[in-house]
C-alpha cells in the first residue's frame, strides 16, 4: 500500500493483536487506509491464542465461538470473517451440543446444539413446565431478533413508536435481570440453574445480568450453533494477521506502546502519534486501542490528566472477572475419559451467587468447566489423548497479595481443587495427565496486561451494557476496541474491532475527499 | 443523547440502570490509584529484564565454572530476584566481538536463595559463548542482562508424583543440583534417585554437594557413572542403559525421570526409558539447543549440504549470507539483526519469525504450532535455511 490516506507515518495505528485489535487493523487496512499493528508478545491473537507443550498444541480461551451460523444458515460471523478475506484460511468444526449441565445430587442433562431438540429435552426433564418452557423459549427468540434489527432501527430513527411496535419483548423483558425473568416462567430451580448456565460466558450471576443478555447466548448458540477452530483460536488470529499482511499492512511483533502522544491546544486532545518502548515516534491521527481502557486512560495516553468524561465512567466501573485454569493434556482418548461433551459445567450447588461469591476468594470454586476440544474434532490431540481446559472463574485481586516466593505452591494447592471436582465426575482422571499448564489471574494478568487479569473487560452488571455506555468520544482519533468498552468474549470483541475500523475508513475517506474538493476550488480560483 | 435516553425509557429497568450508574459514580475510583500497578505486578513475577552483576566466579571443575548473579543496581543488590521453580533457566544476554546473542543457562542454585542465581557453565567445543564465558575475559563485576527464569522443566507435583529419577549427563547436574537440593527441603515425602553420568571421573559438577546430600538425605540417592575411567576406577562405568537404570532404581514403570544432558544422552536415554516401557508422561525432557548435525535429520533435503551458501533477505532491512546448517537465529545475530529468544531449543516461540519465500528446515525440536506451520511461521533458533529466502518479523 503505497498511497495514504492522510500525511501521517500511517493513517491508523492499532495498539494490540488481540481479536479486536487483529480485526480493526484488517478492516482498516483492507479498506485502504495504511495501518500499523504493534503487539507486545511475539504472537498475534491475545487470548485467542495457543501455546505448545510437548505433542500438545493448548487453545487458550475459546470455549464456542457464537455467531458463525452454518452455510445453510449463515450468521453475521461468517459474513464479516468473509469481508476480513479469513474464511478460506481457517476450518470451523461444529459442536454437537450446547453443553452438559452436572450438579451434585441434583442432576445432570446435556443439551443438544439444536433450538427445538433444546426444546424437546427441556420437556422431557421437566414434563410440569412445558408451557412455561415454550414461551421462555419463544421470547429468548423474539428478545434476540429484536436486540439485533428492531432496536438499532428505532433508536436510529429516534422513534418510540417503532420501539413499542417492533422491540415490544425487548422494552418489557430485555433489561430486566434474568433471574426475575427465569423465576417468572419456571417452578424447578434445576430447570432455572440448567438454562442460566452461560453466566459464566459473562461473568456475573443470574440475578446480575441482562435476561436479553442471556437469552441471545442461548438463542445464538441454539439456532447458529458452538463452533471450535481447527488448530485453535490461534489459527483465526495468525489468518487475521495473513489478510492484514496481505492487504499490505505493518506489523511489529515483541513491540509495546510506551505513550499516546496528543495535541492538547483545543477542546479536547487530539491523537498525533504513539511512542514505542524503544522511544519511537511514530505519527498518526487515529490510534486504535485494544488495550484494556484503565491501562489506555491511565498509563498510554499524555494528558496530565485523565478526561473528565473517562474518569466519570470509570468511577461507576468495577473490574472484571479473571479465571484460573488448567490446560491439561491427557493420554486417553475423551471416551476412555468418560467424557462425551465438549463443553462442561460441574457444580456442587445450584446457588450462583455462592458461585459467584467464591470467585472473590482462595475457596475451593463449587463450580468449574471443562472443555474437551476433541470431542468433536480428533485432530485437537494426538491419536489416542486428548485436549482439555478445566478452569473455574475467579477476580485477580485475591492473587495480588500472594507472596511471590509462594506463588508457585499456591497456584498448585488451587489446582487440586479443580483436579478434585474433575475426578468426582470422571474417575481416573488424575491418573492420565501427560502435560498440564497452571494458569492463575496472574498469568492472564500477564498476557493480556489487564488490571486483575480481567478476561471479559469490566464487570458486566446490568448498567454497563451498550444502552448505558455510550462509545468514549473524549480523546478525538482515539478508540477503544475490544471488551472494555463492550462485552468480552470473542464474537463481541471481533464485531466492536471490525464496526470501529469501518466508521474511521468512512471518516478518512470522507476527509480525503472534502481535502481534495478544497485543492481543486483552489486550483479554480487561481 | 437526550433525545436517545428520553426513547430508551420507555424500556423497562432502563432508568434503573441510569440511577445505580449514577449511584456508583458517587463511591467508585476511576482507578488513577492503579496507575503502573499492573505492569509493576506482572514485573515482580516475570520482569522482561533483569540487570545482573557477577558476583562471585567459582571453577568447579577443569571445564566448569559457576557465575554467581546478583542484580546491578545498588540499591538491589542482595535483595530477592525473582522466584522460580527449580529446574529452570534465564536466557543470558551478551555481545562477543560486536554480535550481540543470548545462551539459556539453568540456574544452579535453590530458589530458596533468591538474592543470586548460580549460572553453572560446562565448556562445549567450538562453543562460541561459552568459550567466551570460560576465557579469562569474564570477570567479578561484570554486567548482563538476562530473560526473568523461564521453561518448562521441574518438579510439577499435578502428575510427577514422588518417586523421582533424575538423568542427568554433564552439565545436566546443573538443574539437577537445583532440582533435587529444592525437593528435599521441601518435601521430605519425595523420593529423588540421582543417575549422574560423566565422561571423566575428574570432571564431575557437584560431586561434593551430590554426595553431601546423599549422606544427609535418607530419601536421596546418587549413583554416579563414567563413561571414559582411568584404569584402575572402580565406581560404576558406561552408559546409562535400560539394563543399568533397572539395577540402579528398581522397576522404572512408577516412577518419574527427569532428563537432562547433550543432546545425543536425552535421545539415548528416552530411548532406554522407553525399551522399560515408561509412558511418555513419566520422561520429562530439557531441551537442549539446536540440533548440531541437522542434514543427519529425517526431513534434511538430501541435495543440499550443511556448508552450502544461501541468502536470506529480511523483508524491508536488508540480506546476507548464511550456511544451510547454521540456525537462522544465530546469523541474524552475526549480521546485526535482533531477535527475541530465550530457549534457542524450539520451544519458547519467542523468536518466531516468518517465511515470505524459500524453504527452510524444522527439525523435530521445534514446536509450531498448526497455524505456523499453515502461514509459514518459524522459530528461527532452530530453523535452517535450505534454500535462498525472503523473511518478515
Amino acid at each position: 500500500m503505497s498511497d495514504s490516506l492522510t500525511s501521517n507515518d500511517f493513517d491508523a495505528i492499532v495498539i494490540g493483536a488481540g481479536n479486536a485489535g487483529l480485526t480493526a487493523a484488517t478492516a482498516l487496512q483492507r479498506g485502504g487506509a495504511k495501518t500499523l499493528l504493534l503487539e507486545r508478545h511475539n504472537i498475534p491473537g491475545g487470548c485467542a491464542t495457543s501455546f505448545v507443550r510437548g505433542e500438545f498444541e493448548f487453545e487458550v480461551a475459546l470455549h464456542q465461538l457464537s455467531g458463525l451460523g452454518t452455510e445453510d444458515k449463515p450468521f453475521i460471523m461468517r459474513k464479516i470473517f468473509g469481508e476480513l478475506g479469513v474464511m478460506d484460511k481457517v476450518e470451523f468444526v461444529q459442536e454437537h451440543e450446547l453443553y452438559r449441565m452436572a450438579v451434585k445430587d441434583e442432576f445432570d442433562i446435556t443439551l443438544p446444539a439444536s433450538w427445538t431438540g433444546i426444546r424437546n429435552v427441556l420437556i422431557e426433564n421437566f414434563p410440569a413446565e412445558e408451557a412455561g418452557i415454550k414461551t421462555f423459549m419463544t421470547l429468548c427468540e423474539q428478545v434476540t431478533m429484536e436486540s439485533f434489527m428492531g432496536l438499532p432501527m428505532a433508536r436510529k430513527m429516534n422513534s418510540e413508536e417503532m420501539l413499542m411496535k417492533n422491540c415490544k419483548n425487548y422494552a418489557e423483558h430485555g433489561l430486566r435481570d434474568a433471574k426475575s425473568v427465569l423465576d417468572e416462567h419456571f417452578e424447578s430451580e434445576q430447570l432455572k440453574t440448567l438454562l442460566a448456565a452461560y453466566w459464566c460466558y459473562l461473568g456475573m450471576p443470574p440475578k446480575d445480568i441482562n435476561f436479553c443478555d442471556l437469552a441471545v447466548m442461548l438463542y445464538a448458540y441454539g439456532v447458529f450453533k458452538p463452533w471450535h477452530i481447527k488448530g485453535g483460536s490461534q489459527a483465526l488470529s495468525s489468518a487475521l494477521l495473513e489478510s492484514f499482511l496481505e492487504a499490505g499492512g505493518e506489523v511489529r511483533f515483541n513491540c509495546s506502546v510506551e505513550r499516546i502522544v496528543t495535541d492538547q491546544s483545543g477542546d479536547k486532545p487530539t491523537v498525533k502519534g504513539i511512542v514505542t518502548e524503544f522511544g519511537e515516534e511514530i505519527s498518526t491521527g487515529q490510534v486504535i486501542s485494544n488495550a484494556s481502557t484503565v491501562v489506555t486512560f491511565g498509563d498510554l495516553l499524555d494528558t496530565p490528566v485523565m478526561p473528565e468524561g473517562i474518569s466519570k465512567d470509570f468511577k461507576s466501573r468495577d473490574i472484571g472477572t479473571s479465571a484460573f485454569c488448567l490446560y491439561l493434556g491427557m493420554d486417553k482418548t475423551p471416551e476412555q475419559l468418560g467424557i462425551k461433551n465438549a463443553s462442561t459445567f460441574l457444580s456442587q450447588t445450584m446457588d450462583e451467587e455462592l458461585m459467584h461469591d467464591t470467585m472473590s476468594t482462595m475457596n475451593p470454586p463449587v463450580a468449574t468447566m471443562l472443555t474437551c476440544y476433541n470431542v468433536d474434532d480428533p485432530s485437537f490431540a494426538p491419536p489416542g489423548k486428548s485436549q482439555i481446559s478445566l478452569l473455574c472463574l475467579q477476580y485477580g485481586s485475591v492473587w495480588e497479595d500472594i507472596p511471590v516466593e509462594k506463588y508457585a505452591e499456591t497456584k498448585y494447592a488451587f489446582a487440586e481443587h479443580l483436579l478434585n471436582q474433575a475426578e468426582e465426575f470422571f474417575p481416573g482422571f488424575r491418573a492420565s495427565i501427560e502435560e498440564v499448564e497452571v494458569a492463575t489471574p496472574l498469568t492472564m494478568m500477564r498476557y493480556l496486561n489487564t488490571p486483575g487479569g480481567a478476561i471479559y473487560g469490566f464487570q458486566q452488571n446490568p448498567e454497563d451494557g451498550p444502552l448505558h455506555r455510550p462509545r468514549y468520544d473524549d480523546v478525538n482519533g482515539l478508540h477503544i476496541a475490544g471488551s472494555w468498552q463492550g462485552m468480552g468474549g470473542f464474537q463481541p470483541t471481533y464485531m466492536v474491532g471490525t464496526s470501529t475500523a469501518q466508521a474511521i475508513v468512512k471518516k478518512l475517506k470522507k476527509q480525503r475527499s472534502a481535502e481534495a474538493a478544497k485543492k481543486e476550488m483552489g486550483v479554480a480560483n487561481v | 443523547m437526550s433525545n436517545s435516553n428520553e426513547l430508551l425509557k420507555n424500556i423497562v429497568g432502563y432508568w434503573d440502570g441510569v440511577e445505580r450508574k449514577q449511584a456508583r459514580e458517587q463511591v467508585g475510583t476511576d482507578f488513577s490509584e492503579q496507575k503502573g500497578k499492573t505492569a509493576s505486578d506482572i514485573a515482580k513475577l516475570h520482569p522482561k529484564r533483569l540487570q545482573l552483576t557477577v558476583s562471585e566466579i567459582f571453577q568447579d571443575t577443569p571445564s566448569t565454572k559457576t557465575f554467581r548473579l546478583v542484580q546491578s543496581k545498588q540499591s538491589l543488590v542482595n535483595k530477592p530476584l525473582p522466584p522460580f521453580q527449580a529446574g529452570q533457566y534465564i536466557n543470558l544476554y551478551t555481545t562477543i566481538d560486536g554480535v550481540e546473542t543470548a545462551r539459556p543457562y539453568a540456574i544452579s542454585s535453590c530458589p530458596t536463595h533468591r538474592e543470586y542465581y548460580d549460572l553453572t557453565v560446562k565448556i562445549v567445543d567450538g562453543g562460541f559463548v561459552t568459550n567466551y564465558l570460560l576465557g579469562d575475559e569474564v570477570k567479578v563485576g561484570q554486567e548482563f542482562s538476562s530473560t526473568s527464569p523461564m521453561g518448562t522443566f521441574y518438579h510439577n507435583p499435578i502428575f510427577h508424583g514422588d518417586d523421582l529419577v533424575f538423568l542427568a549427563g554433564g552439565s545436566g547436574g546443573a538443574p539437577a543440583r537445583s532440582m533435587i537440593e529444592s525437593a528435599l527441603n521441601r518435601d521430605s515425602n519425595i523420593n529423588f534417585h540421582l543417575v549422574y553420568g560423566n565422561s571423566y571421573e575428574n570432571d564431575v559438577i557437584f560431586q561434593d554437594t551430590f554426595r553431601e546430600l546423599a549422606d544427609k538425605y535418607d530419601n536421596f540417592q546418587l549413583s554416579e557413572v563414567i563413561s571414559r575411567p582411568t584404569e584402575g576406577y572402580e565406581g560404576l562405568t558406561g552408559h546409562l542403559s535400560k539394563e543399568l537404570i533397572t539395577e540402579l532404581t528398581g522397576d522404572a514403570s512408577s516412577k518419574t525421570f527427569y532428563i537432562c544432558g547433550p543432546t545425543p544422552f536425552n535421545d539415548y536415554c528416552v530411548e532406554q526409558l522407553k525399551a522399560l516401557g515408561v509412558e511418555d508422561k513419566r520422561m520429562r525432557i530439557e531441551c537442549n539447543g539446536p540440533p548440531k548435525k541437522p542434514s543427519c535429520l529425517d526431513g534434511w533435503p538430501e541435495v543440499v549440504s550443511e556448508v552450502d551458501e544461501v541468502t536470506v533477505t529480511v523483508k524491508g532491512r536488508g540480506q546476507f549470507v548464511a550456511q544451510a546448517g547454521e540456525p537462522l537465529l544465530n546469523s541474524l545475530e552475526r549480521n546485526g539483526y535482533t531477535v527475541e529468544n530465550a530457549c534457542r531449543s524450539g520451544e519458547c516461540s519467542l523468536c518466531r519469525v516468518k517465511v515470505l519465500s524459500g524453504e527452510v528446515f524444522n527439525p523435530p525440536e521445534s514446536l509450531l504450532r498448526k497455524s505456523d506451520k499453515d502461514f509459514g511461521w518459524v522459530h528461527s533458533c532452530v530453523a535452517f535455511p535450505t534454500t535462498d529466502i525472503e523473511i518478515l518479523y
